[in-house]
């Protein structure tokens, strides 16, 4: 079974700090992590190559060379391919225009079933696995807490979707794309000593705007059909709070608040 | 007369009439003519808000089909040439919005959380990075401007009922999904945090008492609410998530036990009346947004506030619970 897992790195966000003022982000060193959602995917996939060695892993993510450190990490956890696809040119480009830059990649490729993460840490739109899905005339699903190893296989996968009241389980034939959250609870493999410091530059594969071949108009800010004019930080009513301890005082305090208010 | 679409909120029909609100923002009341588009046999609550509902007939599309449920987008889009097209960010509408964008060749601002008409443009705000900051989009192209609107971030204030023509839509759908639903298992009943006018909400402070929130809960006629480190840490169930990459409530009362109140949290709080913040932290983030900032130990604060209430109620103030 051929696998290709669509994957995004995105700023830790807990650990950026933004000036209230300008809401411009303090620094630029962020940190970069994988999406925690898309690590998910990656650890399912890994998972059901543990117990089919046939099956073949690629990761594929499209972002600056700067997260190529992340990509080698993931091919020393028994992934086959990396392929990072790295263009300046691409600068820019909206949901529209990465799945379109995706989609001309993983067409080229062999695949029996995409898998992604359900949502992104930094943007949470969830655009890219839907129109990737459409791009490639594909079935998708996001949402996805468990998929059945037993019913996962070239032609068809079994899993199931949680939301507000209930736990659904669908089929989907294969080709198709499967979001999978941070619920399923996935965890990737630690990596073994030996492939702690193998030279994995060979394995990953660096894809420019050279080999898809875009026009300059259909990429980046001139491709793309939203834009987005300014950033501002969130602003929110501070309130004359009152600060109590936790003691008979406080507590009263808190209680006749909610005894006037008509909480009690 | 600019031409509306709105997809229905097919986790609560009747907040499909909310997305008025944002059509409102764009255009101004009364500016515009309203389509709702649903699946639902039921139209009762939308009857008077919209000008036009098309219902889907019964059978033709499956209801987690997003294929199928383009198809006739798409085809209501060419037949009606809307200047803009809202769905609901459920997670049917975030399977949807993308898909439909893509087949239309027009951008797609997703989650949005407030519209601001400027002479010449529209601008279409929403929450970026993770929530910590908000960015204002505008819509490039000539196709129609599309948006997923976040759950509950708009509020519907009905005017002079309309007269709604009510049309259904039986034109095959072509798409040939290959998704089956074989069951489903209902899960744990819980009441919507969305729905409830008192919220108990629990943060990383909280994760080793978590459960004992339940019985605060219970004394306020409230339910519990969880930030994204206890979903994370799997202590509380996704459903009850506050925030960002959880759901935006608007109780009267919103009580945060151990929660430090970073942005993407506060993402989440719209239109709170009353937060009282419990702490150790006295200048904790959420802190500054509340009335009242117990500083202590959380399971103190449950222990000696039930107490007091049970007091209160066993004297006959009130029936006990």
């Amino acid at each position: 079974m051929k696998i290709i897992c669509v994957v995004k790195f995105v700023p830790d966000v807990d650990s950026l700090v933004c000036d209230v003022e300008t809401a411009a982000m303090a620094g630029t060193d962020f940190r970069m992590i994988l999406n925690p959602d898309d690590v998910c995917a990656v650890a399912f996939a890994l998972g059901v190559k543990a117990s089919s060695p046939d099956c073949h892993v690629e990761v594929v993510s499209m972002g600056p060379l700067s997260v190529r450190p992340h990509m080698e990490d993931l091919l020393r956890l028994a992934v086959d391919r990396g392929t990072l696809i790295s263009d300046p040119v691409f600068d820019g480009s909206d949901t529209l225009v990465t799945s379109a830059v995706l989609g001309r990649y993983i067409a080229t490729r062999p695949f029996d079933c995409l898998l992604t993460g359900s949502r992104s840490l930094d943007g949470g739109s969830a655009h890219v696995p839907a129109q990737l899905a459409e791009t490639l005339g594909l079935d998708q699903m996001l949402g996805i807490i468990r998929i059945d190893p037993q019913q996962f296989d070239s032609t068809r996968a079994v899993f199931d979707v949680e939301d507000e009241n209930t736990v659904t389980t669908y089929e989907m034939a294969m080709p198709g794309v499967l979001g999978v959250t941070r619920q399923s609870g996935y965890k990737l493999p630690y990596v073994t000593l030996t492939n702690m410091r193998r030279d994995v530059s060979d394995e990953l594969a660096v894809i420019t705007n050279q080999d898809l071949g875009f026009s300059e108009t259909e990429i980046g800010p001139a491709g793309s059909l939203t834009k987005v004019v300014k950033t501002y930080p969130r602003t929110y009513e501070k309130k004359a709070r009152h600060t109590v301890g936790n003691d008979e005082e406080g507590i009263s305090y808190v209680f006749n608040f909610l005894k006037e208010k008509g909480f009690l | 007369m600019k031409k509306t679409c709105i997809f229905q909120d097919t986790e609560k029909t009747e907040n499909t009439t909310d997305l008025l609100e944002a059509a409102e923002r764009m255009y101004g009341r009364g500016q515009f003519e309203s389509h709702a588009v649903l699946l639902a046999d039921s139209f009762d609550p939308l009857m008077g808000s919209f000008h036009h509902i098309i219902r889907v007939a019964r059978g033709l599309v499956d209801s987690y089909d997003p294929r199928g449920i383009c198809d006739i987008l798409e085809n209501l889009h060419k037949e009606n040439r809307f200047d803009s097209i809202l769905i609901p960010g459920t997670s049917l509408g975030q399977m949807i919005a993308p898909r439909l964008a893509k087949r239309l060749g027009t951008g797609l601002a997703a989650g949005v959380t407030d519209i601001k008409k400027n002479t010449d443009y529209i601008e279409i705000i929403r929450p970026a990075c993770a929530g910590k900051i908000l960015e204002s989009i505008v819509h490039k192209g000539n196709g129609p401007m599309m948006m997923s609107i976040r759950p509950n971030a708009f509020e519907y204030t009905p005017g002079e009922p309309l007269q709604t023509v009510v049309s259904t839509y039986t034109e095959p759908v072509n798409s040939q999904s290959a998704v089956k639903r074989l069951h489903v298992k209902k899960n744990r009943q819980t009441c919507d945090i969305r729905d409830s006018e008192v919220l108990i909400a629990g943060g990383g402070g909280v994760k080793d008492i978590f459960p004992e929130l339940y019985r605060l809960a219970d004394a306020l006629k409230g339910t519990v609410a969880a930030s994204r480190k206890l979903v994370d840490q799997g202590i509380a169930p996704r459903s009850i998530q506050v925030g960002q990459s959880g759901k935006t409530v608007s109780p009267r009362l919103y009580m945060a036990l151990g929660i430090h109140g970073s942005m993407q949290h506060l993402a989440g709080l719209r239109h709170i009346a009353s937060l009282i913040s419990i702490n150790t932290a006295a200048n904790a983030p959420i802190c500054r947004l509340s009335d009242i900032v117990v500083q202590g130990d959380a399971r103190q604060f449950i222990d000696r506030l039930m107490k007091k209430i049970a007091a209160y109620r066993s004297k006959g103030n009130e029936e006990l619970t």
